[in-house]
């Protein structure tokens, strides 16, 4: 047997090259990533995440499925022909799994760091407050984006696998993939932008979270039912505060089709423009406010 | 006077620093510099000591005055605080991350790239003593663990300077004989400055090459602990009788005293003292019941009249 000796070399200076803020936003990007998908954390950490990806991957095979089966035994064609959900719907009909999602993610992402007070530890390493909240807001971003295409990429595959033809499906439906790569980012942008913002004002993931539901929830029927109630172009613009239909009408626009979701909405009336419009000043408006209450931390 | 190398400036250079919150006013003209070395900030809560660290770390902007850290203006300090370390005085760990994934975290977040930012998470973690227990959740750490990750996230990436708020707060006894000793090693052994405040004259006294004094706002003295503790330090002396004669024996001998309730105190007392006083106690035919080295009480300490510099 041999045996060796452990030789304590004591401190080591750190004499290798330092990456500067770069880096630093890479760190805090990565770690958000992390946090968000529960990586390194304990298994309760990971049951919130993983349940919502579960459950929108769910329904995109779902919609794969029924269509499959659909095309199998009314010939190619017959999932369209009787307007059976697909790309242009997912989102729509998705977007409230996709709202409650950002609303658990981003206190996690934001109030954690607050109330734990690691804050100020970021704070007095290379980065400043908006170098912090940008990359945490990419980090929410970038998972939200991936949650939001997966399943699409799931339905995707589906129906060219379920079609008889899938090389003729893949032909004629190729668009849709740029599309609902499109009309997922526009979504995770949105859902992003507003849950950081909200989370940005509370130390405390509850009230954040709870507050985020509610305002998705409550402005539906809120504004429907206000919209019906006026009608004309003044019910058309009630309509527009409908929070959860706001992306939804970006992707009408993308995929150019009236989703189930927004069909009854007034405010698909107010064209394209005005409603592309709207959806950025609830993106742009948001994020500039975000910026700025981090910006002023240091 | 030791410089941070790179440009021969001292480490922090803090001229007529003010700082106002409204009619509030936190810091009042303070100036000082230090240099390498361990160096404490003594003051009792509310005297400035927080403020003066988050002007030299760029959270807070100074009212007026000027502030240098590593050389670089603390109003614009993002590229500086990759050199620099900062321990809080209060709860800044998340509960959910292993020790060993938290400071690797922290150093990556100070620029290291990510294989280096492993090992010196580890190494650091050995030097704080957690090693064996860095794979642990922080939430389950004790107070005194929790401390050495907070100790340890301020050395991961090897600052040319660490700033430790309050780092004994909260720690029994044997905790805070630990925490001095990683403070003296951080300089002695890591060649880190330290700058260290505290409201206990004790750890200060223990711990620091370097003393600043804060009371109410203002510096009212800096200077080597040594010196200082010195100038601090009492001889109290209790007689049976002829205390009256005592003293005049004393002040015969040019050995200025003051008169207590129970006792006689001589401030500052030099060693050449101890023999003045066995002289005028048989002078004096005084019957010594009970003669001690005493500190003065931080509380005498930030008396105004004993701290005019």
């Amino acid at each position: 047997m041999t045996t060796g000796t452990v030789f304590d070399i004591g401190y080591q200076r750190y004499t290798e090259v330092r990456e500067g803020r770069g880096r630093s936003r890479q760190a805090i990007f990565k770690d958000g990533v992390r946090i968000a998908l529960g990586f390194g954390r304990g298994g309760r950490a990971k049951i919130l995440p993983w349940f919502f990806i579960a459950v929108l991957s769910v329904l995109g095979l779902g919609f794969a499925l029924v269509a499959g089966a659909a095309n199998r035994l009314g010939g190619p064609g017959t999932a369209e022909k009787v307007h059976l959900p697909s790309h242009s719907d997912y989102y729509g009909i998705a977007s409230i799994i996709l709202f409650v999602f950002g609303a658990v993610m981003a206190p996690e992402l934001l109030c954690r760091d607050k109330r734990d007070g690691t804050i100020n530890l970021y704070l007095v390493r290379p980065v400043t407050g908006g170098d912090y909240v940008m990359a945490r807001w990419a980090a929410l971003f970038a998972v939200m984006t991936v949650v939001a295409w997966l399943p699409q990429f799931l339905l995707f595959l589906g129906l060219s696998a379920g079609d008889p033809a899938p090389i003729v499906y893949l032909q004629q439906h190729w668009i849709d993939m740029p599309r609902f790569l499109l009309a997922g980012a526009a979504m995770a942008l949105y859902v992003t932008t507003l849950s950081m913002l909200t989370a940005s004002f509370t130390s405390r993931r509850a009230y954040a979270s709870v507050f985020l539901v509610g305002l998705f929830v409550i402005t539906t029927p809120f504004t429907v039912g206000l919209a019906q109630e006026i009608g004309g172009k003044a019910g058309q613009w009630i309509s527009m505060f409908n929070l959860t239909n706001i992306p939804v009408h970006v992707n009408d626009v993308i995929f150019g089709n009236v989703s189930e979701v927004t069909e009854q909405a007034p405010a698909r009336k107010l064209g394209s423009v005005i409603l592309v419009s709207w959806y950025f000043v609830w993106t742009l408006v948001p994020g500039a406010v975000l910026w700025w209450r981090y910006r002023r931390l240091g | 006077m030791t410089t941070n190398g790179t440009n021969g400036a001292a480490l922090i250079a803090v001229e007529r620093l003010t700082k106002r919150y409204g009619d509030v006013v936190a810091l009042n003209g303070v100036s000082f510099e230090i240099t390498d070395g361990i160096t404490g900030i003594l003051g009792e809560n509310g005297a400035g000591k927080s403020t003066a660290i988050k002007i030299l770390l760029g959270l807070l902007q100074p009212t007026s005055g000027s502030a240098m850290i590593l050389g670089q203006d603390a109003t614009d300090t993002v590229a500086a605080r990759a050199r620099v370390g900062y321990m809080p005085e209060h709860d800044c760990l998340p509960t959910q991350p292993s020790a060993a994934e938290f400071l690797t975290h922290m150093a990556e977040v100070s620029g290291l790239p990510p294989s280096s930012a492993r090992t010196r998470a580890a190494d650091t973690l050995r030097h704080v003593g957690l090693f064996e227990e860095r794979y642990r959740a922080i939430g389950g750490y004790s107070t005194g663990m929790k401390q050495r990750v907070k100790l340890g996230q301020a050395l991961v990436h090897d600052p040319a300077l660490v700033f430790l708020d309050e780092p004994t707060a909260g720690l029994d006894p044997a905790g805070r004989e630990e925490m001095l000793a990683l403070i003296r090693k951080t300089h002695r052994e890591f060649g880190i400055s330290v700058l260290f405040s505290s409201h206990l004259m004790a750890d200060i006294e223990r711990t620091c090459d370097r003393i600043i004094v804060l009371q109410g706002g203002r510096l009212v003295q800096s200077g080597e602990v040594r010196q200082f503790t010195k100038e601090m330090e009492t001889v109290f002396i209790e007689v049976d009788d002829n205390r009256d004669a005592l003293v005049a024996a004393l002040a015969r001998r040019g050995v200025q005293v003051a008169v207590e309730h129970t006792g006689l105190t001589i401030e500052g007392p030099d060693e050449s003292v101890y023999d003045h006083v066995r002289d005028a106690l048989v002078e004096a035919e005084a019957p010594l019941r009970r003669m001690a080295p005493r500190r003065r009480a931080l509380t005498e300490l930030f008396e105004p009249t004993t701290m005019s510099s």
